[in-house]
């Protein structure tokens, strides 16, 4: 009796926060042999469009890349103009940039948790994880005016300088989220029917997961202790005490585990940068004029002009986004509008590995092992 | 001695050049010796790579590979520069598993063949898109639309007229 | 039954006993007598009792439906439906009349006669388990000798109606969901029963009055005799298969939207698709209501010898409510905590884990029992 391979396809829609991403499946019964992913339903051209806008007007596109984390986009690329054209920027600015940087982090990883087990079919996770995420999009509201898409960092620093009543609010966040993270680990952690469908599954070592390309607490499930932040530092991080989280079973529970401690790690960068804050130094104006219409200095950025022709150039930065290692590639022709930008997304570069690593596993694992490597379509296609 | 000029050492011969990319080693390489040079990378501790990219300068083409060593902490910059007809370049996907989707992606928006690639097909745009976006001479005037076809393959063409408009 | 015997065999008595003691019950007999067709009048008293547990069933399958998704919003911290009546209760009412305003649905190809039967078929057997079921004291349609083993039959006949579902849409994925699900079933239905039989050798009997009775009393005058005491691992392992059977989160891989096949009831829409989920309403009711007449000491409470004979069955009544609704509302918790079972782990569970622990339970009992141990 002989048995034949289907072909599945497991369609561009999913139920679960992921996106438009399609898997053709060759199975044999219950096991996948091949997976092929087809890609690119999202794709909107956003690195054409970046040789067609100024510097400044690009970085409400780099928003939209990975929406759910948008702060670590828009400063990959504002890190990047500012290495090529040598900006510098004021320290408040800075431990601004981090703050954002890490409450980003903290949110990512809910959504993540939360889709992850809404996939596995426990509902409340991400019901929880959204409260939580709620208080912080109230605090980035209060920052800058928008939940999701903030257009904050700029070349020179940040746009606004913090509100009044921000840094109360921020405390209590950061209270309130240690005893959530304890929720958490104890709702989901512990449970043996989450062990059974997530250890050992997903497996790959860690010479192969560097190979394929994988980056960021993915990549620090398996062993490799390759944090940006700590590799090669930005901003204000060699000042900062931190660890980066490894863990060293190389399977989706390590990946998992590794997130929860991020969290952590994130509070208790939070916590520093809260208490290191320096105080906003006085900037005379009246060269100026009105900041920051004008591009003039204020507390928390630097002198940027409107028009900003950077030298001509290339350069290639990188930072530790919550997915991963994002980079951005800017060449430059001397022009107000860059010759080329070419990002490196996180997401798309972790995705690599899925078709090695599902083979041999069966449908609810590649779902279990998806969850873990933590895709955003935005980022993807760009 | 930074990884650039180790590597002028090793090939002098494939190495055009040796310079800095904003506070990072460069060596511009020429395209026969990428592939023996990517393996020695490689052996050098380069085990990440970072990026691909590919360039449209009117008259030329430009393919450049970013690496990164985590136990070393250093950066390499290694560029390929092509002629502007028919590029084409080695494909190093059998030392990077990563540059297998990172060529092609480069491939489907700039256009650059790489020559022994497993599956070299366009990654982000559907199959029967005409041109490659990234280049500068691409023509943006021309509409292409996609629609889905019966087995869930996607149809490209220029005609729109059978779809519904307002 | 507090006092070790009940009033009435089963509801029909109870109802004749009230007719004499309005005083009616006489005259209406003799005019039915007078025609020779006095059993007629027993058909209309049965009737009228099957009637009002017809509306009880599905009054309950109805408020089961509003209290699921009230406890899963109340776990996930957010309000469930508020806008429908009064705290959202007529919701189930809203769904009823959006689903029978759906366009019913028959595949082209698929066996007409057997697509529309089959969730009719899953239906009706969730309804025939509540005839045995002892509602409050003399509160039981009818009291069969082997009550137990009729409960055990009538759940095994869900399968085959969803196989037939699987096989009349025509449809490979479904045909393969339906194969899943009647394994699931099978799988569960072992310890299941392996379980129940263990409470069979307590009472001797498999009639669910007998059990109910054989649970009155207390130990040490505060410790009821419930058999949850006796038989911890068995109302473990029966809780556990039931909620397995019925295709709950954790064991509900069937409906879950990531997985390819979308279970059995695919093809199905309207009224139809609507008869699949009351039948697993109302099987939930009358799972939780077994479990609790075998464990939990169905409609009996030791220390209410206070209360006057004629209120007696109103009172165990809504004992056995209570007590059925803290078990649904368990497994209504246990849905929004944990996640789901992958199949070969759940097969795994039915046939190494489960299946010997109820064996071994079965031995231990017996032995324990002929060694005299338990009185």
């Amino acid at each position: 009796m002989k048995t034949e391979e289907l072909l599945i396809n497991m369609g561009p829609v999913h139920p679960s926060t992921h996106g438009v991403l399609r898997f053709k499946l060759t199975m044999d019964g219950e096991i996948i042999k091949k997976c092929e992913i087809v890609m690119g339903y999202l794709h909107r051209g956003t690195e054409k469009l970046g040789e067609m806008k100024t510097y400044m007007q690009f970085i409400p596109y780099t928003d939209r890349l990975d929406y759910i984390s948008a702060f670590p986009n828009n400063y990959a690329y504002v890190k990047a103009v500012e290495e090529l054209a040598g900006i510098e920027v004021p320290l408040r600015a800075e431990y601004i940039r981090v703050l954002t940087l890490e409450l980003n982090r903290i949110v990512n990883h809910l959504v993540m948790l939360g889709s992850l087990l809404l996939d596995l079919g426990a509902s409340t996770m991400i019901m929880y994880g959204f409260r939580e995420r709620e208080n912080a999009l109230q605090l980035f509201e209060m920052l800058c005016g928008a939940r999701m898409t903030f257009n904050y960092i700029k070349p020179g620093g940040v746009r606004e300088d913090l509100p009044d009543g921000f840094i109360p609010k921020l405390n209590e966040f950061i209270k309130d989220m240690e005893k959530r993270i304890d929720d958490y680990e104890q709702l989901i952690s512990g449970n043996e029917i989450f062990m059974g469908r997530m250890k050992n599954i997903g497996v790959m070592s860690a010479e192969d997961a560097i190979n394929y390309g994988m980056s960021g607490p993915s990549l620090r499930g398996h062993g490799v202790n390759y944090d940006i932040r700590k590799i090669e530092p930005y901003s204000v991080y060699p000042d900062l005490d931190f660890k980066a989280c490894v863990r060293h079973e190389c399977d989706s529970f390590a990946r998992y585990m590794v997130r929860i401690d991020e969290m952590r790690e994130s509070l208790h960068i939070l916590r520093q940068v809260v208490d290191a804050m320096p105080p906003a130094k006085p900037v005379s104006q009246a060269k100026y004029g009105i900041a920051p219409m004008t591009g003039a200095p204020t507390a928390v950025s630097t002198y940027f002009p409107r028009i900003f022709t950077p030298p001509v150039g290339e350069v290639y930065s990188r930072i530790e986004a919550p997915k991963g290692e994002l980079g951005f590639y800017i060449v430059s022709d001397g022009s107000i509008k860059p010759y080329r930008i070419k990002i490196r997304s996180p997401s798309f570069c972790n995705l690599t590995a899925i078709p090695k690593m599902v083979e041999g596993l069966m449908i609810p694992d590649l779902i279990a092992a998806f969850g873990t490597i933590d895709v955003v379509l935005g980022d993807v296609d760009r | 001695m930074n990884p650039a000029e180790e590597i002028k050492q090793l090939f002098p011969d494939s190495v055009v050049s040796v310079g800095h990319q904003t506070n990072k080693p460069l060596a511009i390489i020429k395209k026969e010796g990428l592939l023996k040079i990517a393996e020695k990378v490689k052996e050098m501790g380069f085990d990440n790579l970072s990026v691909i990219t590919g360039i449209d300068y009117g008259d030329r083409f430009e393919v450049v590979y970013n690496f990164l060593s985590y136990t070393k902490k250093q950066n390499l910059v290694l560029k390929v520069v092509l002629g502007h007809e028919n590029p084409e370049v080695d494909s190093l996907a059998s030392v990077w598993k990563v540059a297998d989707w990172l060529e092609r992606e480069t491939y489907d928006l700039v256009g650059i063949k790489f020559r022994g690639h497993p599956n070299l097909k366009r990654i982000l745009l559907p199959d029967g898109w005409i041109g490659h976006p990234l280049r500068k001479d691409y023509d943006m005037s021309v509409d292409q639309f996609v629609t889905v076809g019966e087995d869930g393959e996607d149809i490209v063409s220029t005609d729109g007229s059978n779809l519904l408009r307002r | 039954m507090w006092t070790g015997d009940i009033m009435f065999a089963n509801a029909y008595e109870l109802i004749v006993y009230i007719l004499n003691y309005i005083g009616i019950y006489e005259p209406i007999n003799d005019i039915f007598k007078m025609f020779g067709i006095e059993y007629v009048l027993r058909i209309i008293i049965v009737l009228v009792e099957i009637a009002v547990l017809l509306v009880f069933a599905l009054l309950t399958i109805m408020f089961l439906t509003w209290m699921e998704r009230k406890v899963v919003a109340m776990v996930q911290a957010r309000y469930g439906p508020m806008v429908t009546g009064p705290r959202g209760l007529l919701q189930p009412v809203m769904d009823g009349v959006k689903l029978i305003g759906k366009e019913d649905i028959i595949p082209a190809k698929a066996d007409r006669w057997v697509f529309t039967l089959a969730p009719f078929i899953v239906f009706i057997p969730a309804l025939l388990i509540f005839i045995p079921l002892p509602f409050g004291e003399s509160l039981i349609i009818s009291d069969l000798n082997v009550g137990l083993l009729y409960i055990i039959a009538i759940s095994a006949v869900s399968p085959i109606a969803i196989l037939l579902a699987g096989w009349a849409s025509n449809n490979k994925y479904s045909l393969m969901g339906a194969m899943r699900a009647v394994a699931q079933d099978i799988s569960y239905t072992i310890p299941l029963a392996l379980s129940a039989i263990a409470i069979v050798l307590f009472t001797g009997s498999l009639s669910t009055v007998d059990i109910v009775t054989a649970q009155n009393g207390t130990w040490f005058g505060f410790i009821p005799k419930w058999f949850i005491f006796l038989q911890p691992l068995g109302f473990i392992l029966f809780l556990i298969a039931s909620i397995a059977e019925m295709g709950r989160i954790p064991f509900d891989f069937q409906e879950s939207e990531q997985e390819l096949v979308a279970g059995f009831f695919t093809e199905y829409s309207g009224m139809k698709f609507a008869m699949f989920f009351l039948a697993e309403y109302a099987h939930l009711f009358s799972v939780s209501a077994i479990v609790v007449t075998l464990f939990l000491g169905g409609w009996s409470l030791p220390f209410l010898t206070f209360i006057p004979g004629a209120l007696i069955p109103l009172v165990s009544l809504g004992i056995f409510l209570v007590k059925t609704y803290a078990i649904i509302f368990f497994a209504m918790w246990l849905r929004d905590t944990v996640p789901r079972v992958r199949i070969d782990q759940l097969m795994n569970l039915g046939w190494k884990i489960m299946i010997p622990l109820a064996l071994l339970n079965l031995l231990v009992t017996g032995f324990l029992l002929t060694a005299g141990v338990f009185r």
